[in-house]
């Protein structure tokens, strides 16, 4: 059963079949899935989703695909929880966090959109997948791609952090490291994407893959009980999550799943890739593209496909953005895994950090709702993190060597509970 | 004949200028323009150029060496 009309540009309007097109031909705008919200109302119900199974594909009516699920059984519905100890620090009462750095089984929120672009190129009987990646896409598609039987083929720049490499090559796609700048790496990938009959899922899929990240919105509401925060602090690379946040708490809304609860939605990005935090400071309507220059290598995407929506997305829900420097991104990593027990990766500390700014500022108010989306896992950009934490302490095997080392510690430390 | 799809980002100070009829003039190549956004600061313009793969060439370094910036369209595919 199939909830989707077909798609749609979201520039002039015009409307398009169901099939493997991503770009309007008449205007080169982007498109988008397009639902009969009418049909999905009568299956789509709090008392039908009680009773389903606690992955993403709960939400399949509003999802893309025609068929069943063929991959990501076990992705989505990460843990949500209120952040006590975090939000004492930053002052505000009412903290959480929506954590994807634990998301089955590749450890960021890519595994959503990566679960639809793969169930769908499957319906459309592609036999290879593949990527243009600085990373978690990458992984995902290798690892989810692998399960689905299919031929893999991933691109990624060449000086990508090992951990991400390691997590793509274990699955045994075909792993590709383009060597020259981000530029070339991209415009490369566009060609290669144009030529070759494979369902690439950032580039010919993206409007079904896109869907995906829909995903983390409905989780975000269904475990706060159905309601929506009144803010959302979000990271953003090519812009697609925050604006399909932004679509899912419309469309909950429209279904009545939901009241409004104005939610507010901050776009957070590493100061040296920062084209979208600009444009909504600015309150420009145009995005210029910038040379990436961060340690938050999932988000240093300088020319971002969906800048000009996510701005919108921003400005429209009365929010707002900020940035964070490399130092900022590290400590805050280091704050959320010391209060909160939660290892992220870069793009995580660029949304703690620029989430401390605008309470800081004022912008964001403290005695207010606020969730943090942390969409990465620590332990695949651990580069940043050398030669930071200091070593652990070395001992000889005798008790006496460890009071003696440790004297001033054990003196020192207090449990944060007591 | 080829064709290629593009952004083109224009700064300020070459709003004013015509510089696609330039490009066109002097690099021989057919634009045809699909959408545009203009505002004081900036402007965007997508559009399709058409000609000979030496021609193309030219005609992109022509814009870039303006002060142009030549975008695929549909921003980065890399994420
Ligand atoms: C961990 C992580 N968080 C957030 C993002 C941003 O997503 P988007 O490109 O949809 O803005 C990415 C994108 O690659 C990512 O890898
Ligand atoms: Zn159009």
């Amino acid at each position: 059963m199939s909830y989707v009309l077909g798609l749609k540009c979201r520039e002039c309007g015009r409307l398009y079949p169901k099939d493997v097109i991503f770009v309007c031909e008449y205007c080169f705008g982007s498109v988008e899935v397009d639902y009969d919200y009418d049909a999905i109302r009568k299956t789509f119900t709090k008392a039908a989703l009680a009773t389903r199974p606690k992955s993403l594909w709960r939400y399949r009516e509003l999802l893309p695909i025609d068929g069943e699920p063929r991959v990501g059984h076990a992705s989505g519905f990460t843990p949500f929880f209120k952040a006590e100890a975090l939000g004492k620090v930053l002052g505000v009462r009412e903290l959480y966090i929506k954590d994807d750095s634990v998301s089955h089984p590749t450890l960021s929120f890519k595994d959503r959109v990566v679960s639809v672009a793969l169930t769908k190129a499957m319906e459309f009987g592609f036999d290879t997948v593949a990527c243009a990646s600085t990373g978690n896409l990458a992984n995902s598609v290798s690892a989810l791609g692998a399960r689905a039987g299919l031929r893999r083929f991933i691109f990624i720049p060449a000086d990508l952090e090992a951990g991400k490499v390691v997590s793509s090559l274990i699955y045994k796609p075909t792993v590709v490291a383009v060597e020259g700048t981000y530029d070339e790496v991209n415009r490369l990938c566009a060609e290669i994407g144009a030529k070759y009959n494979w369902a690439f899922v950032n580039i010919n899929i993206r409007p079904y893959y896109a869907e995906g990240s829909k995903t983390y919105g409905y989780e975000i509401a269904e475990q706060l009980g159905w309601r929506a925060p009144q803010h959302i602090v979000i990271p953003a690379a090519g812009g697609s999550l925050i604006t399909k946040i932004a679509k899912s708490l419309k469309e909950l809304k429209m279904l009545g799943f939901i009241s409004d609860a104005g939610t507010r939605l901050y776009a957070a990005q590493a100061t040296g890739c920062a084209p979208i935090v600009t444009t909504i400071k600015e309150r420009a309507d145009i995005v210029r593209p910038v040379k990436p220059n961060t340690i938050a290598k999932s988000l240093a995407i300088g020319n971002p496909a969906d800048g000009y929506y996510a701005t919108k997305a921003v400005l429209e829900s009365g929010g707002a953005a900020e940035s964070a420097s490399d130092d900022e991104i590290v400590e805050a990593m280091q704050l959320l895994a010391q209060t909160e027990g939660i290892f992220t990766e870069t793009a995580g500390g660029v949304t703690v950090a620029a989430a401390r700014k605008l309470i800081e500022q004022g912008v964001i108010p403290r005695d207010e709702s606020i969730v943090l989306a942390i969409t990465g896992n620590g332990l695949k950009t651990q580069e940043p993190l050398m030669n930071r934490l200091g070593a652990p302490t070395r001992i000889k095997p005798t008790l006496s060597s460890f009071e003696q080392q440790l004297q001033e510690t054990l003196a020192a430390c207090q449990p944060r509970s007591a | 004949m080829a064709k290629k799809q593009v952004t083109l980002i224009f700064p300020q100070h070459l709003i004013k200028e015509p510089v696609i009829y330039m490009m066109s003039k002097e690099c021989d190549i057919l634009p045809n323009i699909r959408r545009a956004r203009v505002t004081e600061t900036s402007g965007e313009v997508t559009l399709e150029l058409e000609g000979s793969e030496e021609k193309l060439k030219q005609a992109v370094a022509f814009l870039e060496k303006k002060g142009v910036k030549v975008e695929p369209v549909g921003g980065d595919v890399v994420s």
